[in-house]
């Protein structure tokens, strides 16, 4: 297996809304890149890109509407995604691609414009619940990480004020990152002060939301070594996804990020990561997870460790273990895949002595950076080596500025041309076996579990096969008792979408380990009958159940736990006959994608829309490839480099020709329309390019190739309004 | 580094699998897969699983994947694209040295979700190709500027569908074989003229799992591997008004890459059976084309249905491709079995709005 070389980097500024579209801050990113490979894209044999969900971006599919931004046309092309651990897993998809033999280069593109999702991006985080045991709790990502903080809080006795010295340091360090949203000096206090969300976690101990996009080049050891460069190689790379059954497992220690590291290191060679790592990047969106997961990366399940770093001020840049010196997450933003490519870009730097003012004062010849995400449950690690980074070198990224990056921050989405829309998704999803029996038991006031002989385990929610022993046959069914212990909770001050509660108002959830079912094996539910200054982990409660009238096979049948009552009596373990499945009695649970969005123009759309309004079309003029491309694009997808649609823009418009013409029956939902429609591509003399619209026409009237068409003038924006008349 | 298919494993497609939950549906592909190729979950080095946001009612979808697999705490990530993308990025991950075996897995619940249409014009690009009208006009639109300066037309097209859906009829695992005739598909129900229902696929229910794992691997662990010889994947531009509707790049790049890793030069002869995208029916001709094979028709194509017969399995449907390539090559196709194959060509598309295409080409042993 060769080397794999990282030979360039370039991102764009993040900020909390973008102008550009996706496809125009990746091709932002990508240009720089190429730059500091010293490449075109015709050099490049192969394009991977991580985006985390789609529901940011809104944009099903959105890996490929990324293709041209990403410089993936006419390449092999794959997107590839770990959730919140995208970023880093990205150098390790494309160090495949590398490792493989299969491909000498490959540009490596991470992007996530989480700004489009209205009201508030966090909304997004309901959906990745599961949709059936999770969703209709109205959960947030917030939530969980409340729930993991006061879960590792209370594990490893951290105060809130000793984690938010994390927010202070990376704020602090992002400073003198020019792609930073959120540098700024900070105390400890200001963090304690912040407006309170979700106990424990304060606005300052999270990372914002943000849109951004960031690329590097790989290549074997003979391009690098060809191009002259200062090599930093990709050492050791590891990656594990633990259960999505979040609420069955301690969530005190990232297991799973101990284990990817573990492999990391196994590659790499390296047997005392506390002694050879010179730079760290662990994944910190918000501040205690930046200790979790630097447990995990040093193997240290007693978290003794970090717990003394950090308290001896050893995290520090100028400590003996700089920890993000990027500014990480907190400081730079969290453009979540495009983040933790920021921290790959970031070792680059260190290891090549070109981080500027960010560099550590240690000689670095080894780094780790580390990204994590979905339900808890993934780490990605890459370990990157370098010959030193001494003496420092001026390289371009040691003076690069926050106006050097590309990228228009925006206010507000009504401040540039923008659009709408909505997604009708409903879904009715088949409940199976196992479900079907379990939420027959809400419907009876019951928690009920299926149980593995295995591994000895009562599966809550009860499953027909048991994924830690080898897909074992799980067929006995057991109803459990509805009292259960506190593992951990959080007291929240806001809905899943970010928005405040009415004043006063809390909402408490908590996960409860169900009585009879083992260790950590329990659910997460909502608290109720008690004080929020009273609740404790640990303490013990009881399900309180809607009446039977109301009830109707859905988690939220259980209203809440309570705390129990002195003296109230133990339920029992109960084996039962699990739901036979028949027409009548096989369930399906409904639901729907809840989110709604806001996308801006873009740079190029800009252009269109505003020619639109007036009436007229422009294409742009790449000055590379002698192009103009319709519609205006804010970049060149065959050069791979950005352009201007306004100083480029060519007139063309607005008569054309129909290059190929359809009479569409149906609606987006596939439903017959009352009318059918004609709908059109038409091509313009002296482009590259086309449209797609309506036609205005009689009814009767055909509409086929060759016909003479002329753009219609509105001042709307949006598709929807792209119209055409028969000339 | 030489990868083989060790086991493949696949529900077969039904149009509703109401019964089984999808991890349910999954498990069932994952335990014939893992039999098929001699192993245990335990056994695995990892697993790739191929699957878009949204399709499920639930986003970020490579959460929901390492249980219902046996792979919990491993190597896991998620492609979006069709199966054959993820089974290339997997055979190129075991080639590092660094894994041994991996299982790729993809599934459909289409039955679940209540409005398809709505999905799909979901992935159109929100600023220029989302007119509010159903997404299959772009589909139209692409087969008219495939047809006019090729040497296929609308009956050809038909002949796509009514040679496939009855190829379907003997595939136990392909639900709507049946017997039609040109004139029905092109009489069918007009969606976006002159693109008729019939023109593509219907969607169904099914998962499917292939076990991948190194030549060496592959000798110790199962009883009848089936070399990959070789794999490619490609993409056209994304910006549909300036893509090229009159072929596939995406197909090209990935066949060029595909054939010459395994060392065939003239694939209408090399290669025994060819499975060739047919989400759309004038795609399996936009496919035919893109690899150099003129007007000339191929002896085997889709011999199980392909998608037309077998439904629309979402990022599933590649794969069951794969998996019938594999039976045939092992001679366990049963009635559908096309004779001795030592060669088979496999290619999957991505669907609307891409032309993002792979290729994977299995032998009956290594050259």
């Amino acid at each position: 297996m060769g080397r794999v070389a990282v030979i360039g980097a370039g991102m764009t500024k993040f900020v909390r809304r973008a102008e550009e579209t996706p496809g125009e801050l990746t091709a932002q990113a990508v240009e720089m890149a190429l730059a500091d490979a010293g490449m075109t894209i015709d050099d490049i044999d192969a394009v991977c890109l991580g985006t985390a969900p789609d529901a940011f971006d809104g944009i099903h599919m959105n890996g490929e509407n990324l293709i041209a931004g990403a410089g993936g046309s006419s390449k092999p092309y794959l997107r590839h995604f770990v959730g919140g651990g995208t970023g880093v897993f990205s150098p390790i998809h494309g160090w495949m691609h590398v490792a493989s033999g299969k491909f000498r280069t490959c540009l490596v593109v991470a992007e996530e414009k989480m700004s489009p999702c209205v009201p508030h991006p966090a909304g997004a985080f309901l959906t990745i619940f599961d949709h059936t045991t999770e969703q209709p709790l109205e959960l947030t990502l917030i939530h969980i990480f409340a729930l993991e903080m006061a879960r590792f809080m209370h594990t490893y006795g951290y105060t809130e004020e000793e984690i938010a010295q994390v927010s202070v340091n990376h704020k602090h360090n992002a400073l003198g990152h020019p792609a930073a949203q959120l540098a700024e000096e900070i105390t400890v206090a200001d963090v304690m002060n912040s407006t309170l969300l979700s106990w424990p976690v304060k606005r300052y101990d999270i990372s914002p939301t943000s849109d951004g996009a960031a690329a590097i080049v790989l290549s074997t050891e003979d391009v690098a070594r060809a191009r002259g460069m200062t090599p930093v190689w990709i050492e050791g790379v590891g990656f594990r996804l633990d259960t999505a059954y979040w609420t069955t497992r301690d969530l005190a220690f990232p297991e799973y990020v101990a284990m990817a590291a573990r492999d990391a290191y196994d590659m790499a060679g390296i047997t005392r990561p506390e002694a050879e790592i010179d730079v760290w990047e662990p994944y910190d969106p918000f501040d205690y997870k930046a200790l979790h997961h630097m447990n995990g990366l040093l193997q240290d399940r007693t978290g003794r460790l970090v717990k003394r770093l950090l308290a001896e001020g050893a995290l520090a840049r100028d400590g003996s273990h700089p920890m993000c010196p990027s500014g990480g997450a907190l400081g730079v933003g969290n453009p979540i895949a495009a983040t933790g490519l920021m921290k790959i870009a970031e070792l680059y730097f260190q290891l090549s002595g070109q981080a500027g003012e960010r560099q550590v004062r240690k000689d670095v010849h080894r780094g780790i950076a580390q990204a994590w995400g979905d339900l808890m449950q993934v780490g990605t690690v890459v370990i990157m080596g370098g010959e030193g980074s001494s003496p420092t070198r001026d390289g371009v990224w040691s003076s690069t500025t926050r106006d050097d990056l590309p990228g228009t921050a925006i206010k507000q989405v009504g401040d540039v041309p923008h659009l709408a829309f909505e997604p009708r998704l409903t879904y009715l999803w088949d409940d199976g076996m196992a479900l079907t029996t379990y939420l027959d038991g809400f419907e009876h006031g019951k928690i009920r579990a299926s149980y593995c002989p295995g591994c000895d385990r009562m599966l809550i929610p009860s499953r027909s096969f048991c994924e830690l022993c080898n897909l074992r046959s799980v067929d006995r069914y057991f109803d459990l008792p509805d009292t259960g212990v506190i593992e951990t909770f959080t007291i929240s001050h806001v809905d899943w979408a970010s928005a405040p509660l009415p004043d006063g108002e809390v909402r408490m959830y908590a996960v409860v380990a169900i009585d009879g079912a083992g260790d950590h094996m329990g659910l997460v539910h909502l608290l109720g009958e008690v004080d929020p200054g009273d609740v404790e982990i640990g303490m013990r409660v009881k399900a309180v159940w809607k009446p039977e009238e109301e009830r109707e096979g859905a988690v939220t049948d259980l209203l809440y736990f309570r705390p129990v009552a002195d003296g109230e009596d133990e339920g029992e373990i109960v084996p039962i006959k699990p739901v036979e499945l028949t027409r009548a009695t096989a369930g399906a649970t409904g639901g729907k994608i809840p989110l709604a969005y806001a996308y801006t123009a873009g740079i190029g759309g800009k252009r269109f829309y505003a020619d639109l309004a007036g009436g007229r079309l422009s294409a742009t003029e790449c000055p590379e490839c002698r192009q103009a491309l319709v519609p205006p694009s804010g970049f060149c997808e065959l050069c791979l480099r950005t352009l201007d649609p306004d100083s480029a823009a060519v007139d063309i418009g607005p008569e054309g020709v129909v290059a190929a013409a359809t009479l569409v029956f149906e609606d987006r939902y596939g439903h017959e329309l009352d009318d059918p429609v004609w709908v059109v591509q038409v091509e313009f003399a002296d482009a590259v390019g086309s449209l797609f619209g309506k036609v205005h026409a009689e009814p009767g009237t055909v509409v086929a190739a060759g016909t003479p068409v002329v753009l219609e003038k509105t001042d709307q924006v949006g598709p929807e309004h792209v119209r055409f008349a028969l000339r | 580094m030489g990868v083989s298919v060790m086991g493949v494993g696949f529900t077969g497609a039904v149009p509703t699998s109401d019964g089984l939950s999808y991890r349910e549906l999954i498990t069932r592909a994952a335990r014939m897969a893992y039999q098929d190729a001699g192993i245990e979950p335990e056994d695995l080095d990892g697993a790739v699983s191929v699957e878009e946001d949204f399709v499920s009612g639930y986003s970020i979808a490579d959460e929901y994947v390492p249980d219902q697999l046996g792979v919990v705490r491993k190597p896991v990530y998620t492609i979006s694209g069709d199966f054959l993308h993820g089974f290339g990025s997997a055979v190129m991950q075991i080639a590092t040295g660094s894994f041994d075996v991996l299982v790729v897995e993809a599934y459909s619940k289409a039955s679940n979700l209540l409005e398809k249409d709505e999905l799909l014009h979901f992935a159109f690009d929100p600023i220029f190709d989302r007119l509010g009208v159903t997404p299959h006009y772009l589909a139209s639109l692409e087969m008219q500027r495939y047809l006019d300066p090729s040497d296929y037309d609308l009956l050809d097209v038909a002949e796509v569908v009514r040679r496939n859906r009855e190829q379907a009829i003997a595939n136990p695992a392909a639900p709507y074989g049946t017997s039609l005739t040109v004139t029905d598909v092109l009489d069918g129900r007009p969606v976006a003229t002159p693109l008729t229902d019939l023109m593509f696929a219907r969607h169904a229910d099914g998962a499917v799992c292939i076990v991948l794992g190194s030549d060496e691997a592959a000798a110790h662990f199962s009883d009848r591997p089936v070399p990959v010889l070789g794999t490619g994947w490609g993409s056209a531009d994304s910006v549909v008004q300036r893509r090229d509707l009159e072929g596939s790049v995406g197909t090209a790049v990935a066949a060029r890459r595909a054939l010459e890793e395994a060392g065939i030069e003239e694939p209408a002869v090399q290669c025994d059976v060819f499975y060739l995208s047919d989400l759309y029916a004038h795609r399996q001709l936009m496919h035919m084309d893109a690899m150099g094979f003129g007007d000339e028709m191929l002896p085997v194509i889709n011999p199980d249905g392909g998608a037309l017969g077998g439904g629309d399995l979402f990022e599933a449907t590649g794969g069951a491709r794969l998996v019938d390539a594999v039976r045939q090559i092992r001679g366990e196709a049963g009635a559908h079995q096309v004779g001795e194959v030592g060669t088979a060509f496999v290619h999957g598309w991505r669907g609307l709005p891409t032309d993002s295409c792979a290729v994977a080409v299995l032998g009956s042993e290594r050259r």
